[in-house]
């Protein structure tokens, strides 16, 4: 245990490992690219779905379903069917990683838009406010923590998975993974392991943080 | 999931993989425990094991078909890895019977040796393997690795052989399994031989979709293959040729765990080693690459219709 | 990207064999997440603590990519059903332990003291009076931690098992669809019929939540 940790640090730190096409920086860089990539186009599919079926009540019912369907959807066997579809491409990694961020993200932002309370949205219309006006101006704000929970969950998973995209040949911190796999080189996989642990826990406190200060910011 | 769960989790995660990883050395993977010295049977039935690739399954469906016959209980797991990952499950006892390619398990239990000869190959396999581990004779069919390139690529920069990459140092890209970066037959041996440095190297797979894929696509140059691969004549690729032997004759032979060789074992497995030939284990690995056949299937049709499985 | 259809009338044996397999793993893994997440989940709700730590450290676990502790645990535990076990039981743990603890939380405090009113034994409360009421909270996170280990078993084809996930590297390295969909096909209809079938437990052990509909 000792050696393996050790050999860890060793990996961790030393220059060499840093550098080049295969080194930390270069993989970190691709691993970012990728998880962050999927999530936002995960949510500019997501967020609007999400939204609109909360603030009309329709569809909720298939929406939620297709959702939890999504959830069951196998990420190895996507990858590979798109694989099969596009050939060696970058298709196939995005397409299973936003498939596997857009239901948490759907719903959440769902649960969001529901649990505000319909007093409040009456009260709203009773003033004059547009349908735009009330979605953007009384039910978004009040619905951003569940809809922030959903986004970070949806990252953390997406950055958990992107290993993935040394499965069909490309980078990111899969690569660690999967090489140190063929290798029997576990320093290796355990170095990729806590590299993506650390990655997902930085930018799930970076989302946290910016949550805090969407609400500072928050109308009275 | 609030900041402070977070933290608190990453500091008590810390001691997780330790957990795990403490008691390596202890149990399988390591450990020769088991795999006594005395002659082995087979009675309680064998485990086969293959790598991550279809000829190696074809082998290990081959071995079953055969050993069958000879009324031995056999179980196929299919596609189990690399040899890496191989190698300690035999020793571990997750597996008992492995086909291997001769040079390159030599050059994996022994990187130093120096024997090219099948005779020699044999004798030193016999010395470096690990306790527990044997090899049995080894057969007619043999499948090495090989270096190719497209026809267009040994063109433009002129390449006949591995010898000729040297020109091209740090221009070229290097497409291969994960696990040839650090191998002898792979980046080191050709550095070591022939003073070969690739501009990349990319981690793909055994003369599997990725690598032909990307040496297709021409994202890769030089492209780590099997010489039973079909694909090789169907695409002209070109296979450098390699004056200096660094690839070793790959008889294909079969590895078992001391615990369960027993005659009944050799004889059949010796037996199908006599008859199968390389162009049949290509015709067999065709079959089941382009006809989509069942590497079971494939295996069964061939032991009988040579009479192995009768 | 056509479906073979003579191939899956040729591999119906094999196909029953890799969904029951593939089920085996899924629910072992939850039986197993239950069993550990169960009593941490006490402990955490008791002892304020602790309840942070070990949260943390179940959301720490999921942030590891599974094919990783696959790998890691291959020293432990070699080429064997019991690491594709272990590491999806790791894996359920997040969902588990969080719904869990929140399940318990959920009872109200009224109803404990009343318990403790007529004598009843803390331990005895629990099985009889908490976790009954936290039940529904307990199974929202059983049918979650079900669909994704159903949808993670097909990792461990990495390592060699993987159930229905050894069709998808078959269908890959031999670049063949049919497979690759029936292997995603069988995976949702099994996490689909998974699901619906601990609704229908759920409703027959949580009788009272649809006898007297949304009292609260």
């Amino acid at each position: 245990m000792y050696e393996l940790f050790k050999n860890l640090g060793d990996w961790l730190v030393s220059g060499e490992q840093w550098s080049g096409s295969d080194g930390i920086g270069h993989r970190l860089a691709e691993h970012l690219q990728y998880s962050l990539l999927a999530t936002l186009v995960a949510a500019a599919i997501a967020l609007p779905l999400g939204l609109l079926i909360g603030h009309t009540g329709r569809g909720a019912f298939l929406a939620i379903n297709l959702a939890s369907f999504g959830r069951a959807l196998p990420t190895v066997g996507l990858v590979v069917l798109v694989f099969l579809a596009s050939g060696l491409s970058m298709w196939p990694v995005y397409v299973a990683l936003v498939a596997l961020a857009v239901p948490a993200i759907v719903t959440n932002t769902y649960a969001g838009m529901t649990a505000v309370d319909p007093d409040v949205k009456d009260a709203a219309r009773g003033q004059g406010m547009r349908w735009h006006q009330v979605l953007f101006q009384v039910e978004l704000p009040l619905a951003l923590p569940l809809i922030m929970t959903g986004l970070r969950l949806a990252l953390i998973q997406v950055v958990a998975t992107a290993t993935i995209a040394a499965y069909v040949s490309f980078g990111g911190l899969g690569r660690y993974v999967f090489d140190g796999l063929a290798q029997r080189d576990l320093v290796q996989v355990l170095g990729g392991a806590v590299l993506v642990a650390v990655v997902a826990v930085a930018l799930d406190l970076a989302l946290s943080a910016l949550q805090r200060a969407l609400f500072r910011h928050r109308p009275a | 999931m609030n900041r402070r769960t977070l933290l608190g989790g990453l500091f008590a995660a810390a001691s997780v993989p330790a957990l795990a990883a403490c008691s390596s050395g202890i149990t399988s993977l390591d450990g020769g425990s088991g795999a006594g010295t005395g002659g082995g049977s087979s009675k309680s039935g064998i485990t086969i094991g293959t790598a991550n690739f279809t000829e190696n399954q074809v082998l290990g469906y081959l071995y079953a078909a055969v050993l069958d016959a000879a009324g031995v209980k056999t179980t196929v797991r299919p596609n189990l890895g690399t040899r890496e990952i191989l190698i300690p499950a035999i020793k571990g006892g997750d597996i008992d019977l492995l086909p291997e390619y001769q040079g390159a398990l030599l050059h994996y239990v022994d990187p130093k040796s120096k024997a090219t000869e099948e005779g020699e190959m044999q004798n030193a396999l016999a010395m470096a393997l690990p306790a527990g581990l044997q090899v049995l004779p080894y057969g007619r069919a043999e499948d090495s690795d090989a270096f190719a390139v497209t026809r267009e690529t040994a063109e433009k920069y002129g390449l006949a052989s591995l010898a000729d990459l040297k020109k091209q140092n740090g221009k070229l890209v290097m497409g291969a399994a994960p696990e040839v970066k650090t191998r002898e037959v792979g980046v080191v041996g050709l550095k070591e031989v022939y003073g070969v440095e690739f501009k990349e190297f990319k981690s793909l797979d055994s003369s599997g979709p990725l690598v032909k894929g990307a040496l297709k696509k021409g994202d890769v140059d030089v492209a780590n293959l099997f010489t039973t691969d079909t694909d090789i004549q169907e695409n002209q690729w070109v296979v450098l040729t390699d004056p200096e032997n660094l690839i070793p004759g790959q008889h294909i032979v079969p590895l078992i765990a001391d615990r369960r060789a027993d005659s009944t074992v050799r004889k059949a497995l010796a037996e199908l080693g006599n008859v199968l030939t390389t162009a049949d284990l290509t015709e067999l690995n065709r079959q089941v690459d382009k006809d989509k056949k069942d590497p079971e299937d494939v295996a069964n049709a061939y032991a009988e219709k040579k009479g192995l499985a009768a | 990207m056509s479906i073979d259809w003579s191939w899956i009338g040729d591999h119906t044996d094999d196909l029953t064999t890799l969904t029951l397999s593939h089920l085996q793993a899924a629910l072992s893994a939850v039986f197993f997440g239950l069993l550990i997440s169960l009593p941490l989940a006490v402990v955490a709700h008791r002892i304020r603590p602790l309840r942070g730590l070990l949260l943390g450290l179940s959301n720490v676990l999921f942030t590891i990519p599974s094919i990783a502790i696959f790998v890691l645990l291959l020293p432990v535990s070699g080429l064997t059903r019991t690491t594709t076990v272990i590491g999806l039981t790791i894996y359920t743990l997040v969902v588990l332990l969080r719904n869990t603890v929140e399940g318990l939380d959920s009872v109200p405090a009224k109803t404990k003291e009343a318990a403790k009113a007529m004598g009843t034994r803390p331990f005895r409360t629990l099985l009889t009076v908490e976790l009954p009421l936290a039940l529904p909270v307990i199974m929202a996170g059983v049918r979650i931690a079900t669909v994704m280990s159903i949808s993670l078993v097909s990792v461990a084809t990495y390592i060699g098992d993987g159930g229905l996930g050894q069709l998808f590297t078959d269908g890959f390295q031999r670049n063949y669809p049919t497979p690759v969909i029936v292997g995603v096909a069988l995976t949702l209809l099994l996490a689909l019929v998974a699901d619906a079938l601990l609704v229908a437990l759920q409703y027959v052990l949580t009788p009272w939540t649809h006898r007297k509909q949304r009292a609260a």
